[in-house]
């Protein structure tokens, strides 16, 4: 029966909108959010193993790469944050407007950027 | 109440729980992913880091068994492969967050 319903033209026939660049965006950042929660979860647990063990993640999170993979989890988490913020607006009935949609979503770009800075900055004391 | 309806508001319940978890997590994240080892033992010691990191695993492993389980309800079609695939995602959404937060109750 599903082999004989009609198909949707593939996604890629579709321009680039900012609804559907955030709608994939959503989707990838929250299992990458998912895979990081996991890696820290083994990360926690690794504690209970000494401080030996422990020193290998401390070097690695100490590199370039490992302060990058940190900056980089503060966005997908900032950007989940606030994208679920505009989630939970359209839930309420609000801002389904186009033009309301494309500046909330130009917003939720912008603000996940900008919040990303400033809780890396207010995590390390620096402001 | 229908069971999809208990489903969709469990869902935004846990979303909206999320969102100050989320904040707490990225500031205590960033200020202590390079600390060095007794650091990270006394910030896991402390009763409100239990608490609230124990909260965001709870939160976000419920937020995402949920929401993956309408992907798998979207995109797949065998009925057998999906109970399947669901039954291993809760397992492993129950099972990843009650070992770590074992861990952290154990850890001084």
């Amino acid at each position: 029966m599903y082999e004989k319903n009609p198909l949707s033209p593939h996604l890629q026939i579709y321009r680039w909108q900012i609804s559907s660049l955030l709608s994939i965006t959503h989707r990838i950042v929250g299992i990458i959010n998912i895979i990081a929660i996991t890696l820290i979860c083994i990360w926690t647990i690794s504690l209970l193993f000494g401080e030996q063990n422990y020193e290998v993640i401390k070097n690695f999170f100490q590199s370039i790469f490992g302060k990058f993979i940190i900056i980089s989890l503060n966005w997908t988490f900032s950007f989940h944050i606030l994208n679920e913020i505009r989630h939970l607006i359209w839930d309420l009935g609000y801002g389904f407007d186009l033009k309301i949609s494309k500046i909330t979503g130009l917003m939720t770009i912008i603000g996940s950027l900008v919040l990303t800075i400033l809780l890396y900055l207010f995590g390390r004391g620096l402001i | 109440m229908h069971h999809s309806t208990k489903k969709w508001l469990f869902t935004k319940f846990s979303s909206v729980l999320l969102i100050p978890l989320l904040f707490w997590f990225i500031v205590s994240l960033s200020s202590i992913y390079d600390g060095a080892y007794v650091d990270l033992i006394n910030f896991f010691s402390k009763t409100s880091s239990k608490f609230l990191y124990s909260s965001l695993l709870i939160t976000a492993f419920s937020f995402f068994s949920l929401t993956i389980s309408e992907v798998f309800e979207d995109y797949i079609k065998d009925e057998r492969t999906k109970n399947v695939a669901t039954k291993m995602l809760y397992i492993f959404a129950i099972f990843i967050p009650l070992i770590t937060i074992f861990s952290i109750i154990n850890l001084n």
